[in-house]
């Protein structure tokens, strides 16, 4: 039989909420995996609220959780728990990213999971990982980000840190967790044995540092990152310049000083004392950001501008809007930006699959679930008799909803 | 068999350089590969000179480098060329960060080394993909970031965007590209499907992280345009960067933490204003409901007692600690999210730890960056059956290349 994809026959049971983990499992899903998403009854999910929605449906659910089976249940209660357990007994991976300890509280802990089914790989995602003087604090995105050293270099250099509108922790921490999950099961084919991973945003925050940690390391504290506005603070130039009407991000320094100067018809900076290396760029950073926006604003031709530079192969780029990305010819071509469909809300625009594999189109027919709306197609695949469901949802162990 | 690592016993053949390529193979190391580093010769790797030096020897290269071994030759001689396509009939993944085409006129695009190889896992990593109408365009972080509309939502609303001055999307896009290939491997071990060709950008990875803008732009019909909004969140609050005694506080009281804010405050009277009771009031009055959390914190003694009240609340906080100041926090030290490492010749100094945790694994410390072609003997006699003397004349003729730096 051909897979799907490559994940196919893989069962994931998902307890997670929010985004890092639903961020997760929702790769896993574009991947071929059956994934059982677990919510707590009675309203599930608490992104299921969040803004934008549209008829009563959360665009921001939707986004993570096409293609997962809703499964909502009392976990609380001893026969949700039981049936959770029976889940375990069949699944190939468990995701969850409560606190710490919380799930060990609902009776989901390493040591019972791995009795439960020694195979599974179990990855918790949390805050600030599973111990350390930080581990109680709640794990939010821009909490951990600033204790990871990072919001501190985002910014003007005159004013507070600048808040970054979008999730790079939440997000980058579940595509860390896809791949843990990876190693694991791929050792899992040659030992049989399943095991616990420990992903958090903060370990995953800090391990984007490609220079600032060994840098002030190795420099006993010479070197000292900080942000510095719209141009980074050690190389010159590289930063945003303003243009006759929008913002470039340009990037003029090492080999590319020469070829910036050729096709600003400033020849004679190239070998200039002043500005022919990056350390004198950079004592003159003012004279070099106004040389350019200068040079910039001069041509009135934004449009033009990009492509001269570009043509001379200098890393240059309009700094586009969400909806100009959304426009763009590029985006649409190689779906970064796709168009979904949901029953109730329609027709709209999420970001892409980022993973393309050569052997697997992009699986495309996903609809994120209503709530509990897999409850019996997930309980009788384990064997669950339909009177029991159906006794069982009287009894508001399980739950259901019509969004 | 004992195992390392989950991928002990797999054999990497990485010929990229820079941050992306380099970060994908250094989690590869990791968690157990073998990964042959493949440099360009006669320099190798161009980071191999990047600050912060110390005796000739480079802490970025270090940082992303180490444990991998190194094979520099010259791929564009005939003998250095053959030597690849030896190697790749002995490597399950083949990984490079060219812009598109580059590998191809090299003479290693996917159809030539699945000829070779057709086992193999062919990784291509790029900044905006291998077609499309960028696919050509010099890209970096920095420019893959700014089209993918992140950089415009970052900084002062009447002022030029800031930059972030780290590399989120190298490194995030090497995580990509390890999560890619590894599930690529696993398709293998399971279902023998042989080997894929891998498509990964900086483009696509930083366009991942949108988990608002895009679906509610598209969504509302452009009536939610997301725009930068400095140290706070242009559409919940309150959720942003406060001042308080000593420095800045991160602070975030949304939906039903906004009375435990109040109550912490001492101000249960806001809880009903009407200026603040719900999420729309609150962004209505941005700027009075910011004074007023700036003005309470200005009451504290310190920043630390701010956060001990906050904490208490549980309301989620945080101090903006600097990067020597996140180096050397406690919980950082603990878990090994910085970690000491030493070099044969930088000496001691400190990396960012591995992020990735195993109950059943230890992370092996005990690994070294390698001098530029430091395993060229090692690895063509092992893997190629090629005798010393033939190294030494490849050497001689420039085809392979060593030194010590």
């Amino acid at each position: 039989m051909q897979p799907r994809h490559v994940l196919d026959g893989f069962r994931v049971l998902d307890f997670t909420q929010y985004l890092a983990g639903p961020s997760a499992s929702r790769l896993l899903v574009e991947m071929g995996a059956e994934v059982i998403k677990v919510e707590i009854a009675p309203g599930g999910d608490p992104t299921r609220l969040l803004p934008y929605r549209k008829n009563e449906r959360s665009c921001y659910y939707v986004q993570q959780n096409r293609g997962k089976k809703g499964l909502c249940l009392d976990l609380r209660d001893a026969r949700g728990r039981e049936l959770l357990e029976r889940l375990v007994a069949t699944s190939d991976v468990l995701l969850e990213n409560f606190s710490p300890g919380v799930i060990a509280r609902l009776g989901f802990g390493w040591e019972r999971v791995r009795e439960l089914n020694p195979q599974i790989v179990m990855c918790s995602i949390s805050g600030f990982g599973q111990d350390g003087p930080l581990a109680e604090l709640q794990g939010i995105d821009i909490v951990a980000q600033a204790y990871a050293g990072v919001t501190d270099l985002i910014g003007e250099e005159d004013g507070p840190p600048a808040l970054p509108l979008l999730s790079f922790g939440d997000v980058n921490t579940g595509v860390h967790a896809v791949a843990a999950i990876n190693a694991a099961l791929l050792n899992r084919t040659r030992t049989g044995k399943g095991q616990w991973l420990d992903i958090s945003l903060l370990d995953c925050y800090y391990h984007c540092h490609e220079i600032n940690v060994h840098a002030v390391s190795a420099s006993g504290g010479a070197l000292a990152p900080k942000r510095s506005g719209a141009h980074h603070y050690a190389v010159c130039p590289l930063g945003i310049f303003k243009g006759s009407r929008r913002w470039f991000m340009l990037m003029g320094s090492l080999h590319f000083w020469a070829p910036l100067c050729r096709v600003m018809e400033r020849e004679d900076l190239i070998e200039h004392p002043d500005f022919a290396t990056n350390e004198g760029r950079c004592a003159r950073r003012g004279e070099v950001v106004a040389l350019i926006e200068g040079w910039l604003q001069a041509q009135n031709d934004d449009d033009g501008v990009l492509a001269r530079l570009q043509e001379a192969r200098i890393p240059c780029a309009p700094v586009l809007t969400v909806a100009e990305t959304i426009a763009h010819p590029h985006f649409r071509q190689r779906r970064t930006v796709r168009t979904i469909h949901d029953r109730h809300i329609g027709d709209f625009d999420i970001p892409g699959m980022p993973l393309r594999f050569s052997d697997y189109p992009e699986i495309t027919e996903l609809e994120a679930p209503l709530l509990g709306e897999h409850n019996a197609e997930i309980l009788a695949g384990i064997g669950v008799a339909a009177e029991e469901i159906a006794a069982l949802t009287q009894a508001g162990v399980l739950v259901g909803g019509d969004r | 068999m004992t195992l390392k690592h989950g991928l002990d016993g797999y054999r990497v053949l990485d010929i990229t350089q820079y941050l992306a390529g380099p970060a994908a193979t250094n989690l590869m190391v990791q968690l157990g590969a073998e990964v042959i580093k493949l440099e360009i010769g006669p320099h190798g790797e161009p980071v191999r000179n990047f600050p912060f030096c110390r005796d000739g020897r480079s802490g970025y290269f270090i940082q992303q480098n180490r444990g991998k071994k190194s094979l520099c030759l010259d791929p564009k001689h005939p003998e250095g060329l053959d030597l690849i396509k030896r190697l790749l009939r002995h490597c399950d993944v083949f990984i490079e960060n060219f812009a598109p085409g580059v590998i191809g006129r090299l003479g290693l695009d996917w159809e030539t080394v699945r000829k070779i190889n057709p086992d193999i896992i062919m990784c291509s990593i790029s900044a905006f993909g291998q077609e499309g109408p960028l696919a050509e365009h010099p890209g970096f972080d920095y420019i893959a970031q700014a089209y993918a509309a992140v950089t415009d939502l970052i900084g002062e609303p009447d002022r030029a965007p800031s930059m972030p001055m780290l590399a989120f999307g190298d490194v995030g896009t090497g995580v990509h590209a390890l999560t890619a290939i590894g599930y690529a491997l696993l398709d293998r071990e399971r279902n023998g499907a042989g080997g894929q060709w891998l498509d990964i950008s900086l483009l696509d990875t930083y366009f991942h992280h949108h988990e608002v803008s895009v679906q509610a732009y598209s969504a509302s019909g452009g009536k939610i345009v997301p725009h930068r909004s400095g140290s706070h969140h242009y559409a919940v609050g309150p959720s942003g960067i406060f001042k308080a005694k000593e420095g800045h506080l991160m602070i975030l009281a949304l939906l039903h933490q906004w009375p435990i804010l109040c109550r912490a405050m001492g101000r249960e009277d806001l809880i009903e204003d009407p200026r603040f009771k719900d999420n729309d009031a609150r962004m209505a009055n941005r700027a009075e409901m910011i004074a007023l959390i700036e003005a309470w914190l200005q009451t504290l003694s310190s920043d630390a007692a701010a956060l001990e009240v906050l904490e208490k609340a549980r309301i989620p906080c945080a101090p903006i600690l600097s990067v020597p100041q996140a180096m050397a926090h406690p919980h950082m030290i603990e878990r090994r999210t910085v970690r000491d490492i030493e070099d044969r010749l930088l000496g001691k100094f400190q990396i960012p730890g591995m992020p990735l945790r195993f109950s059943k694994y230890e992370v092996d410390e005990n690994i070294q960056a390698p001098l530029l072609g430091e395993h060229n003997e090692e690895i063509l006699k092992r893997l190629l059956l090629c005798p010393p003397e033939q190294v030494r004349d490849w050497e001689r003729r420039k085809v392979l290349f060593a030194k010590a730096v």
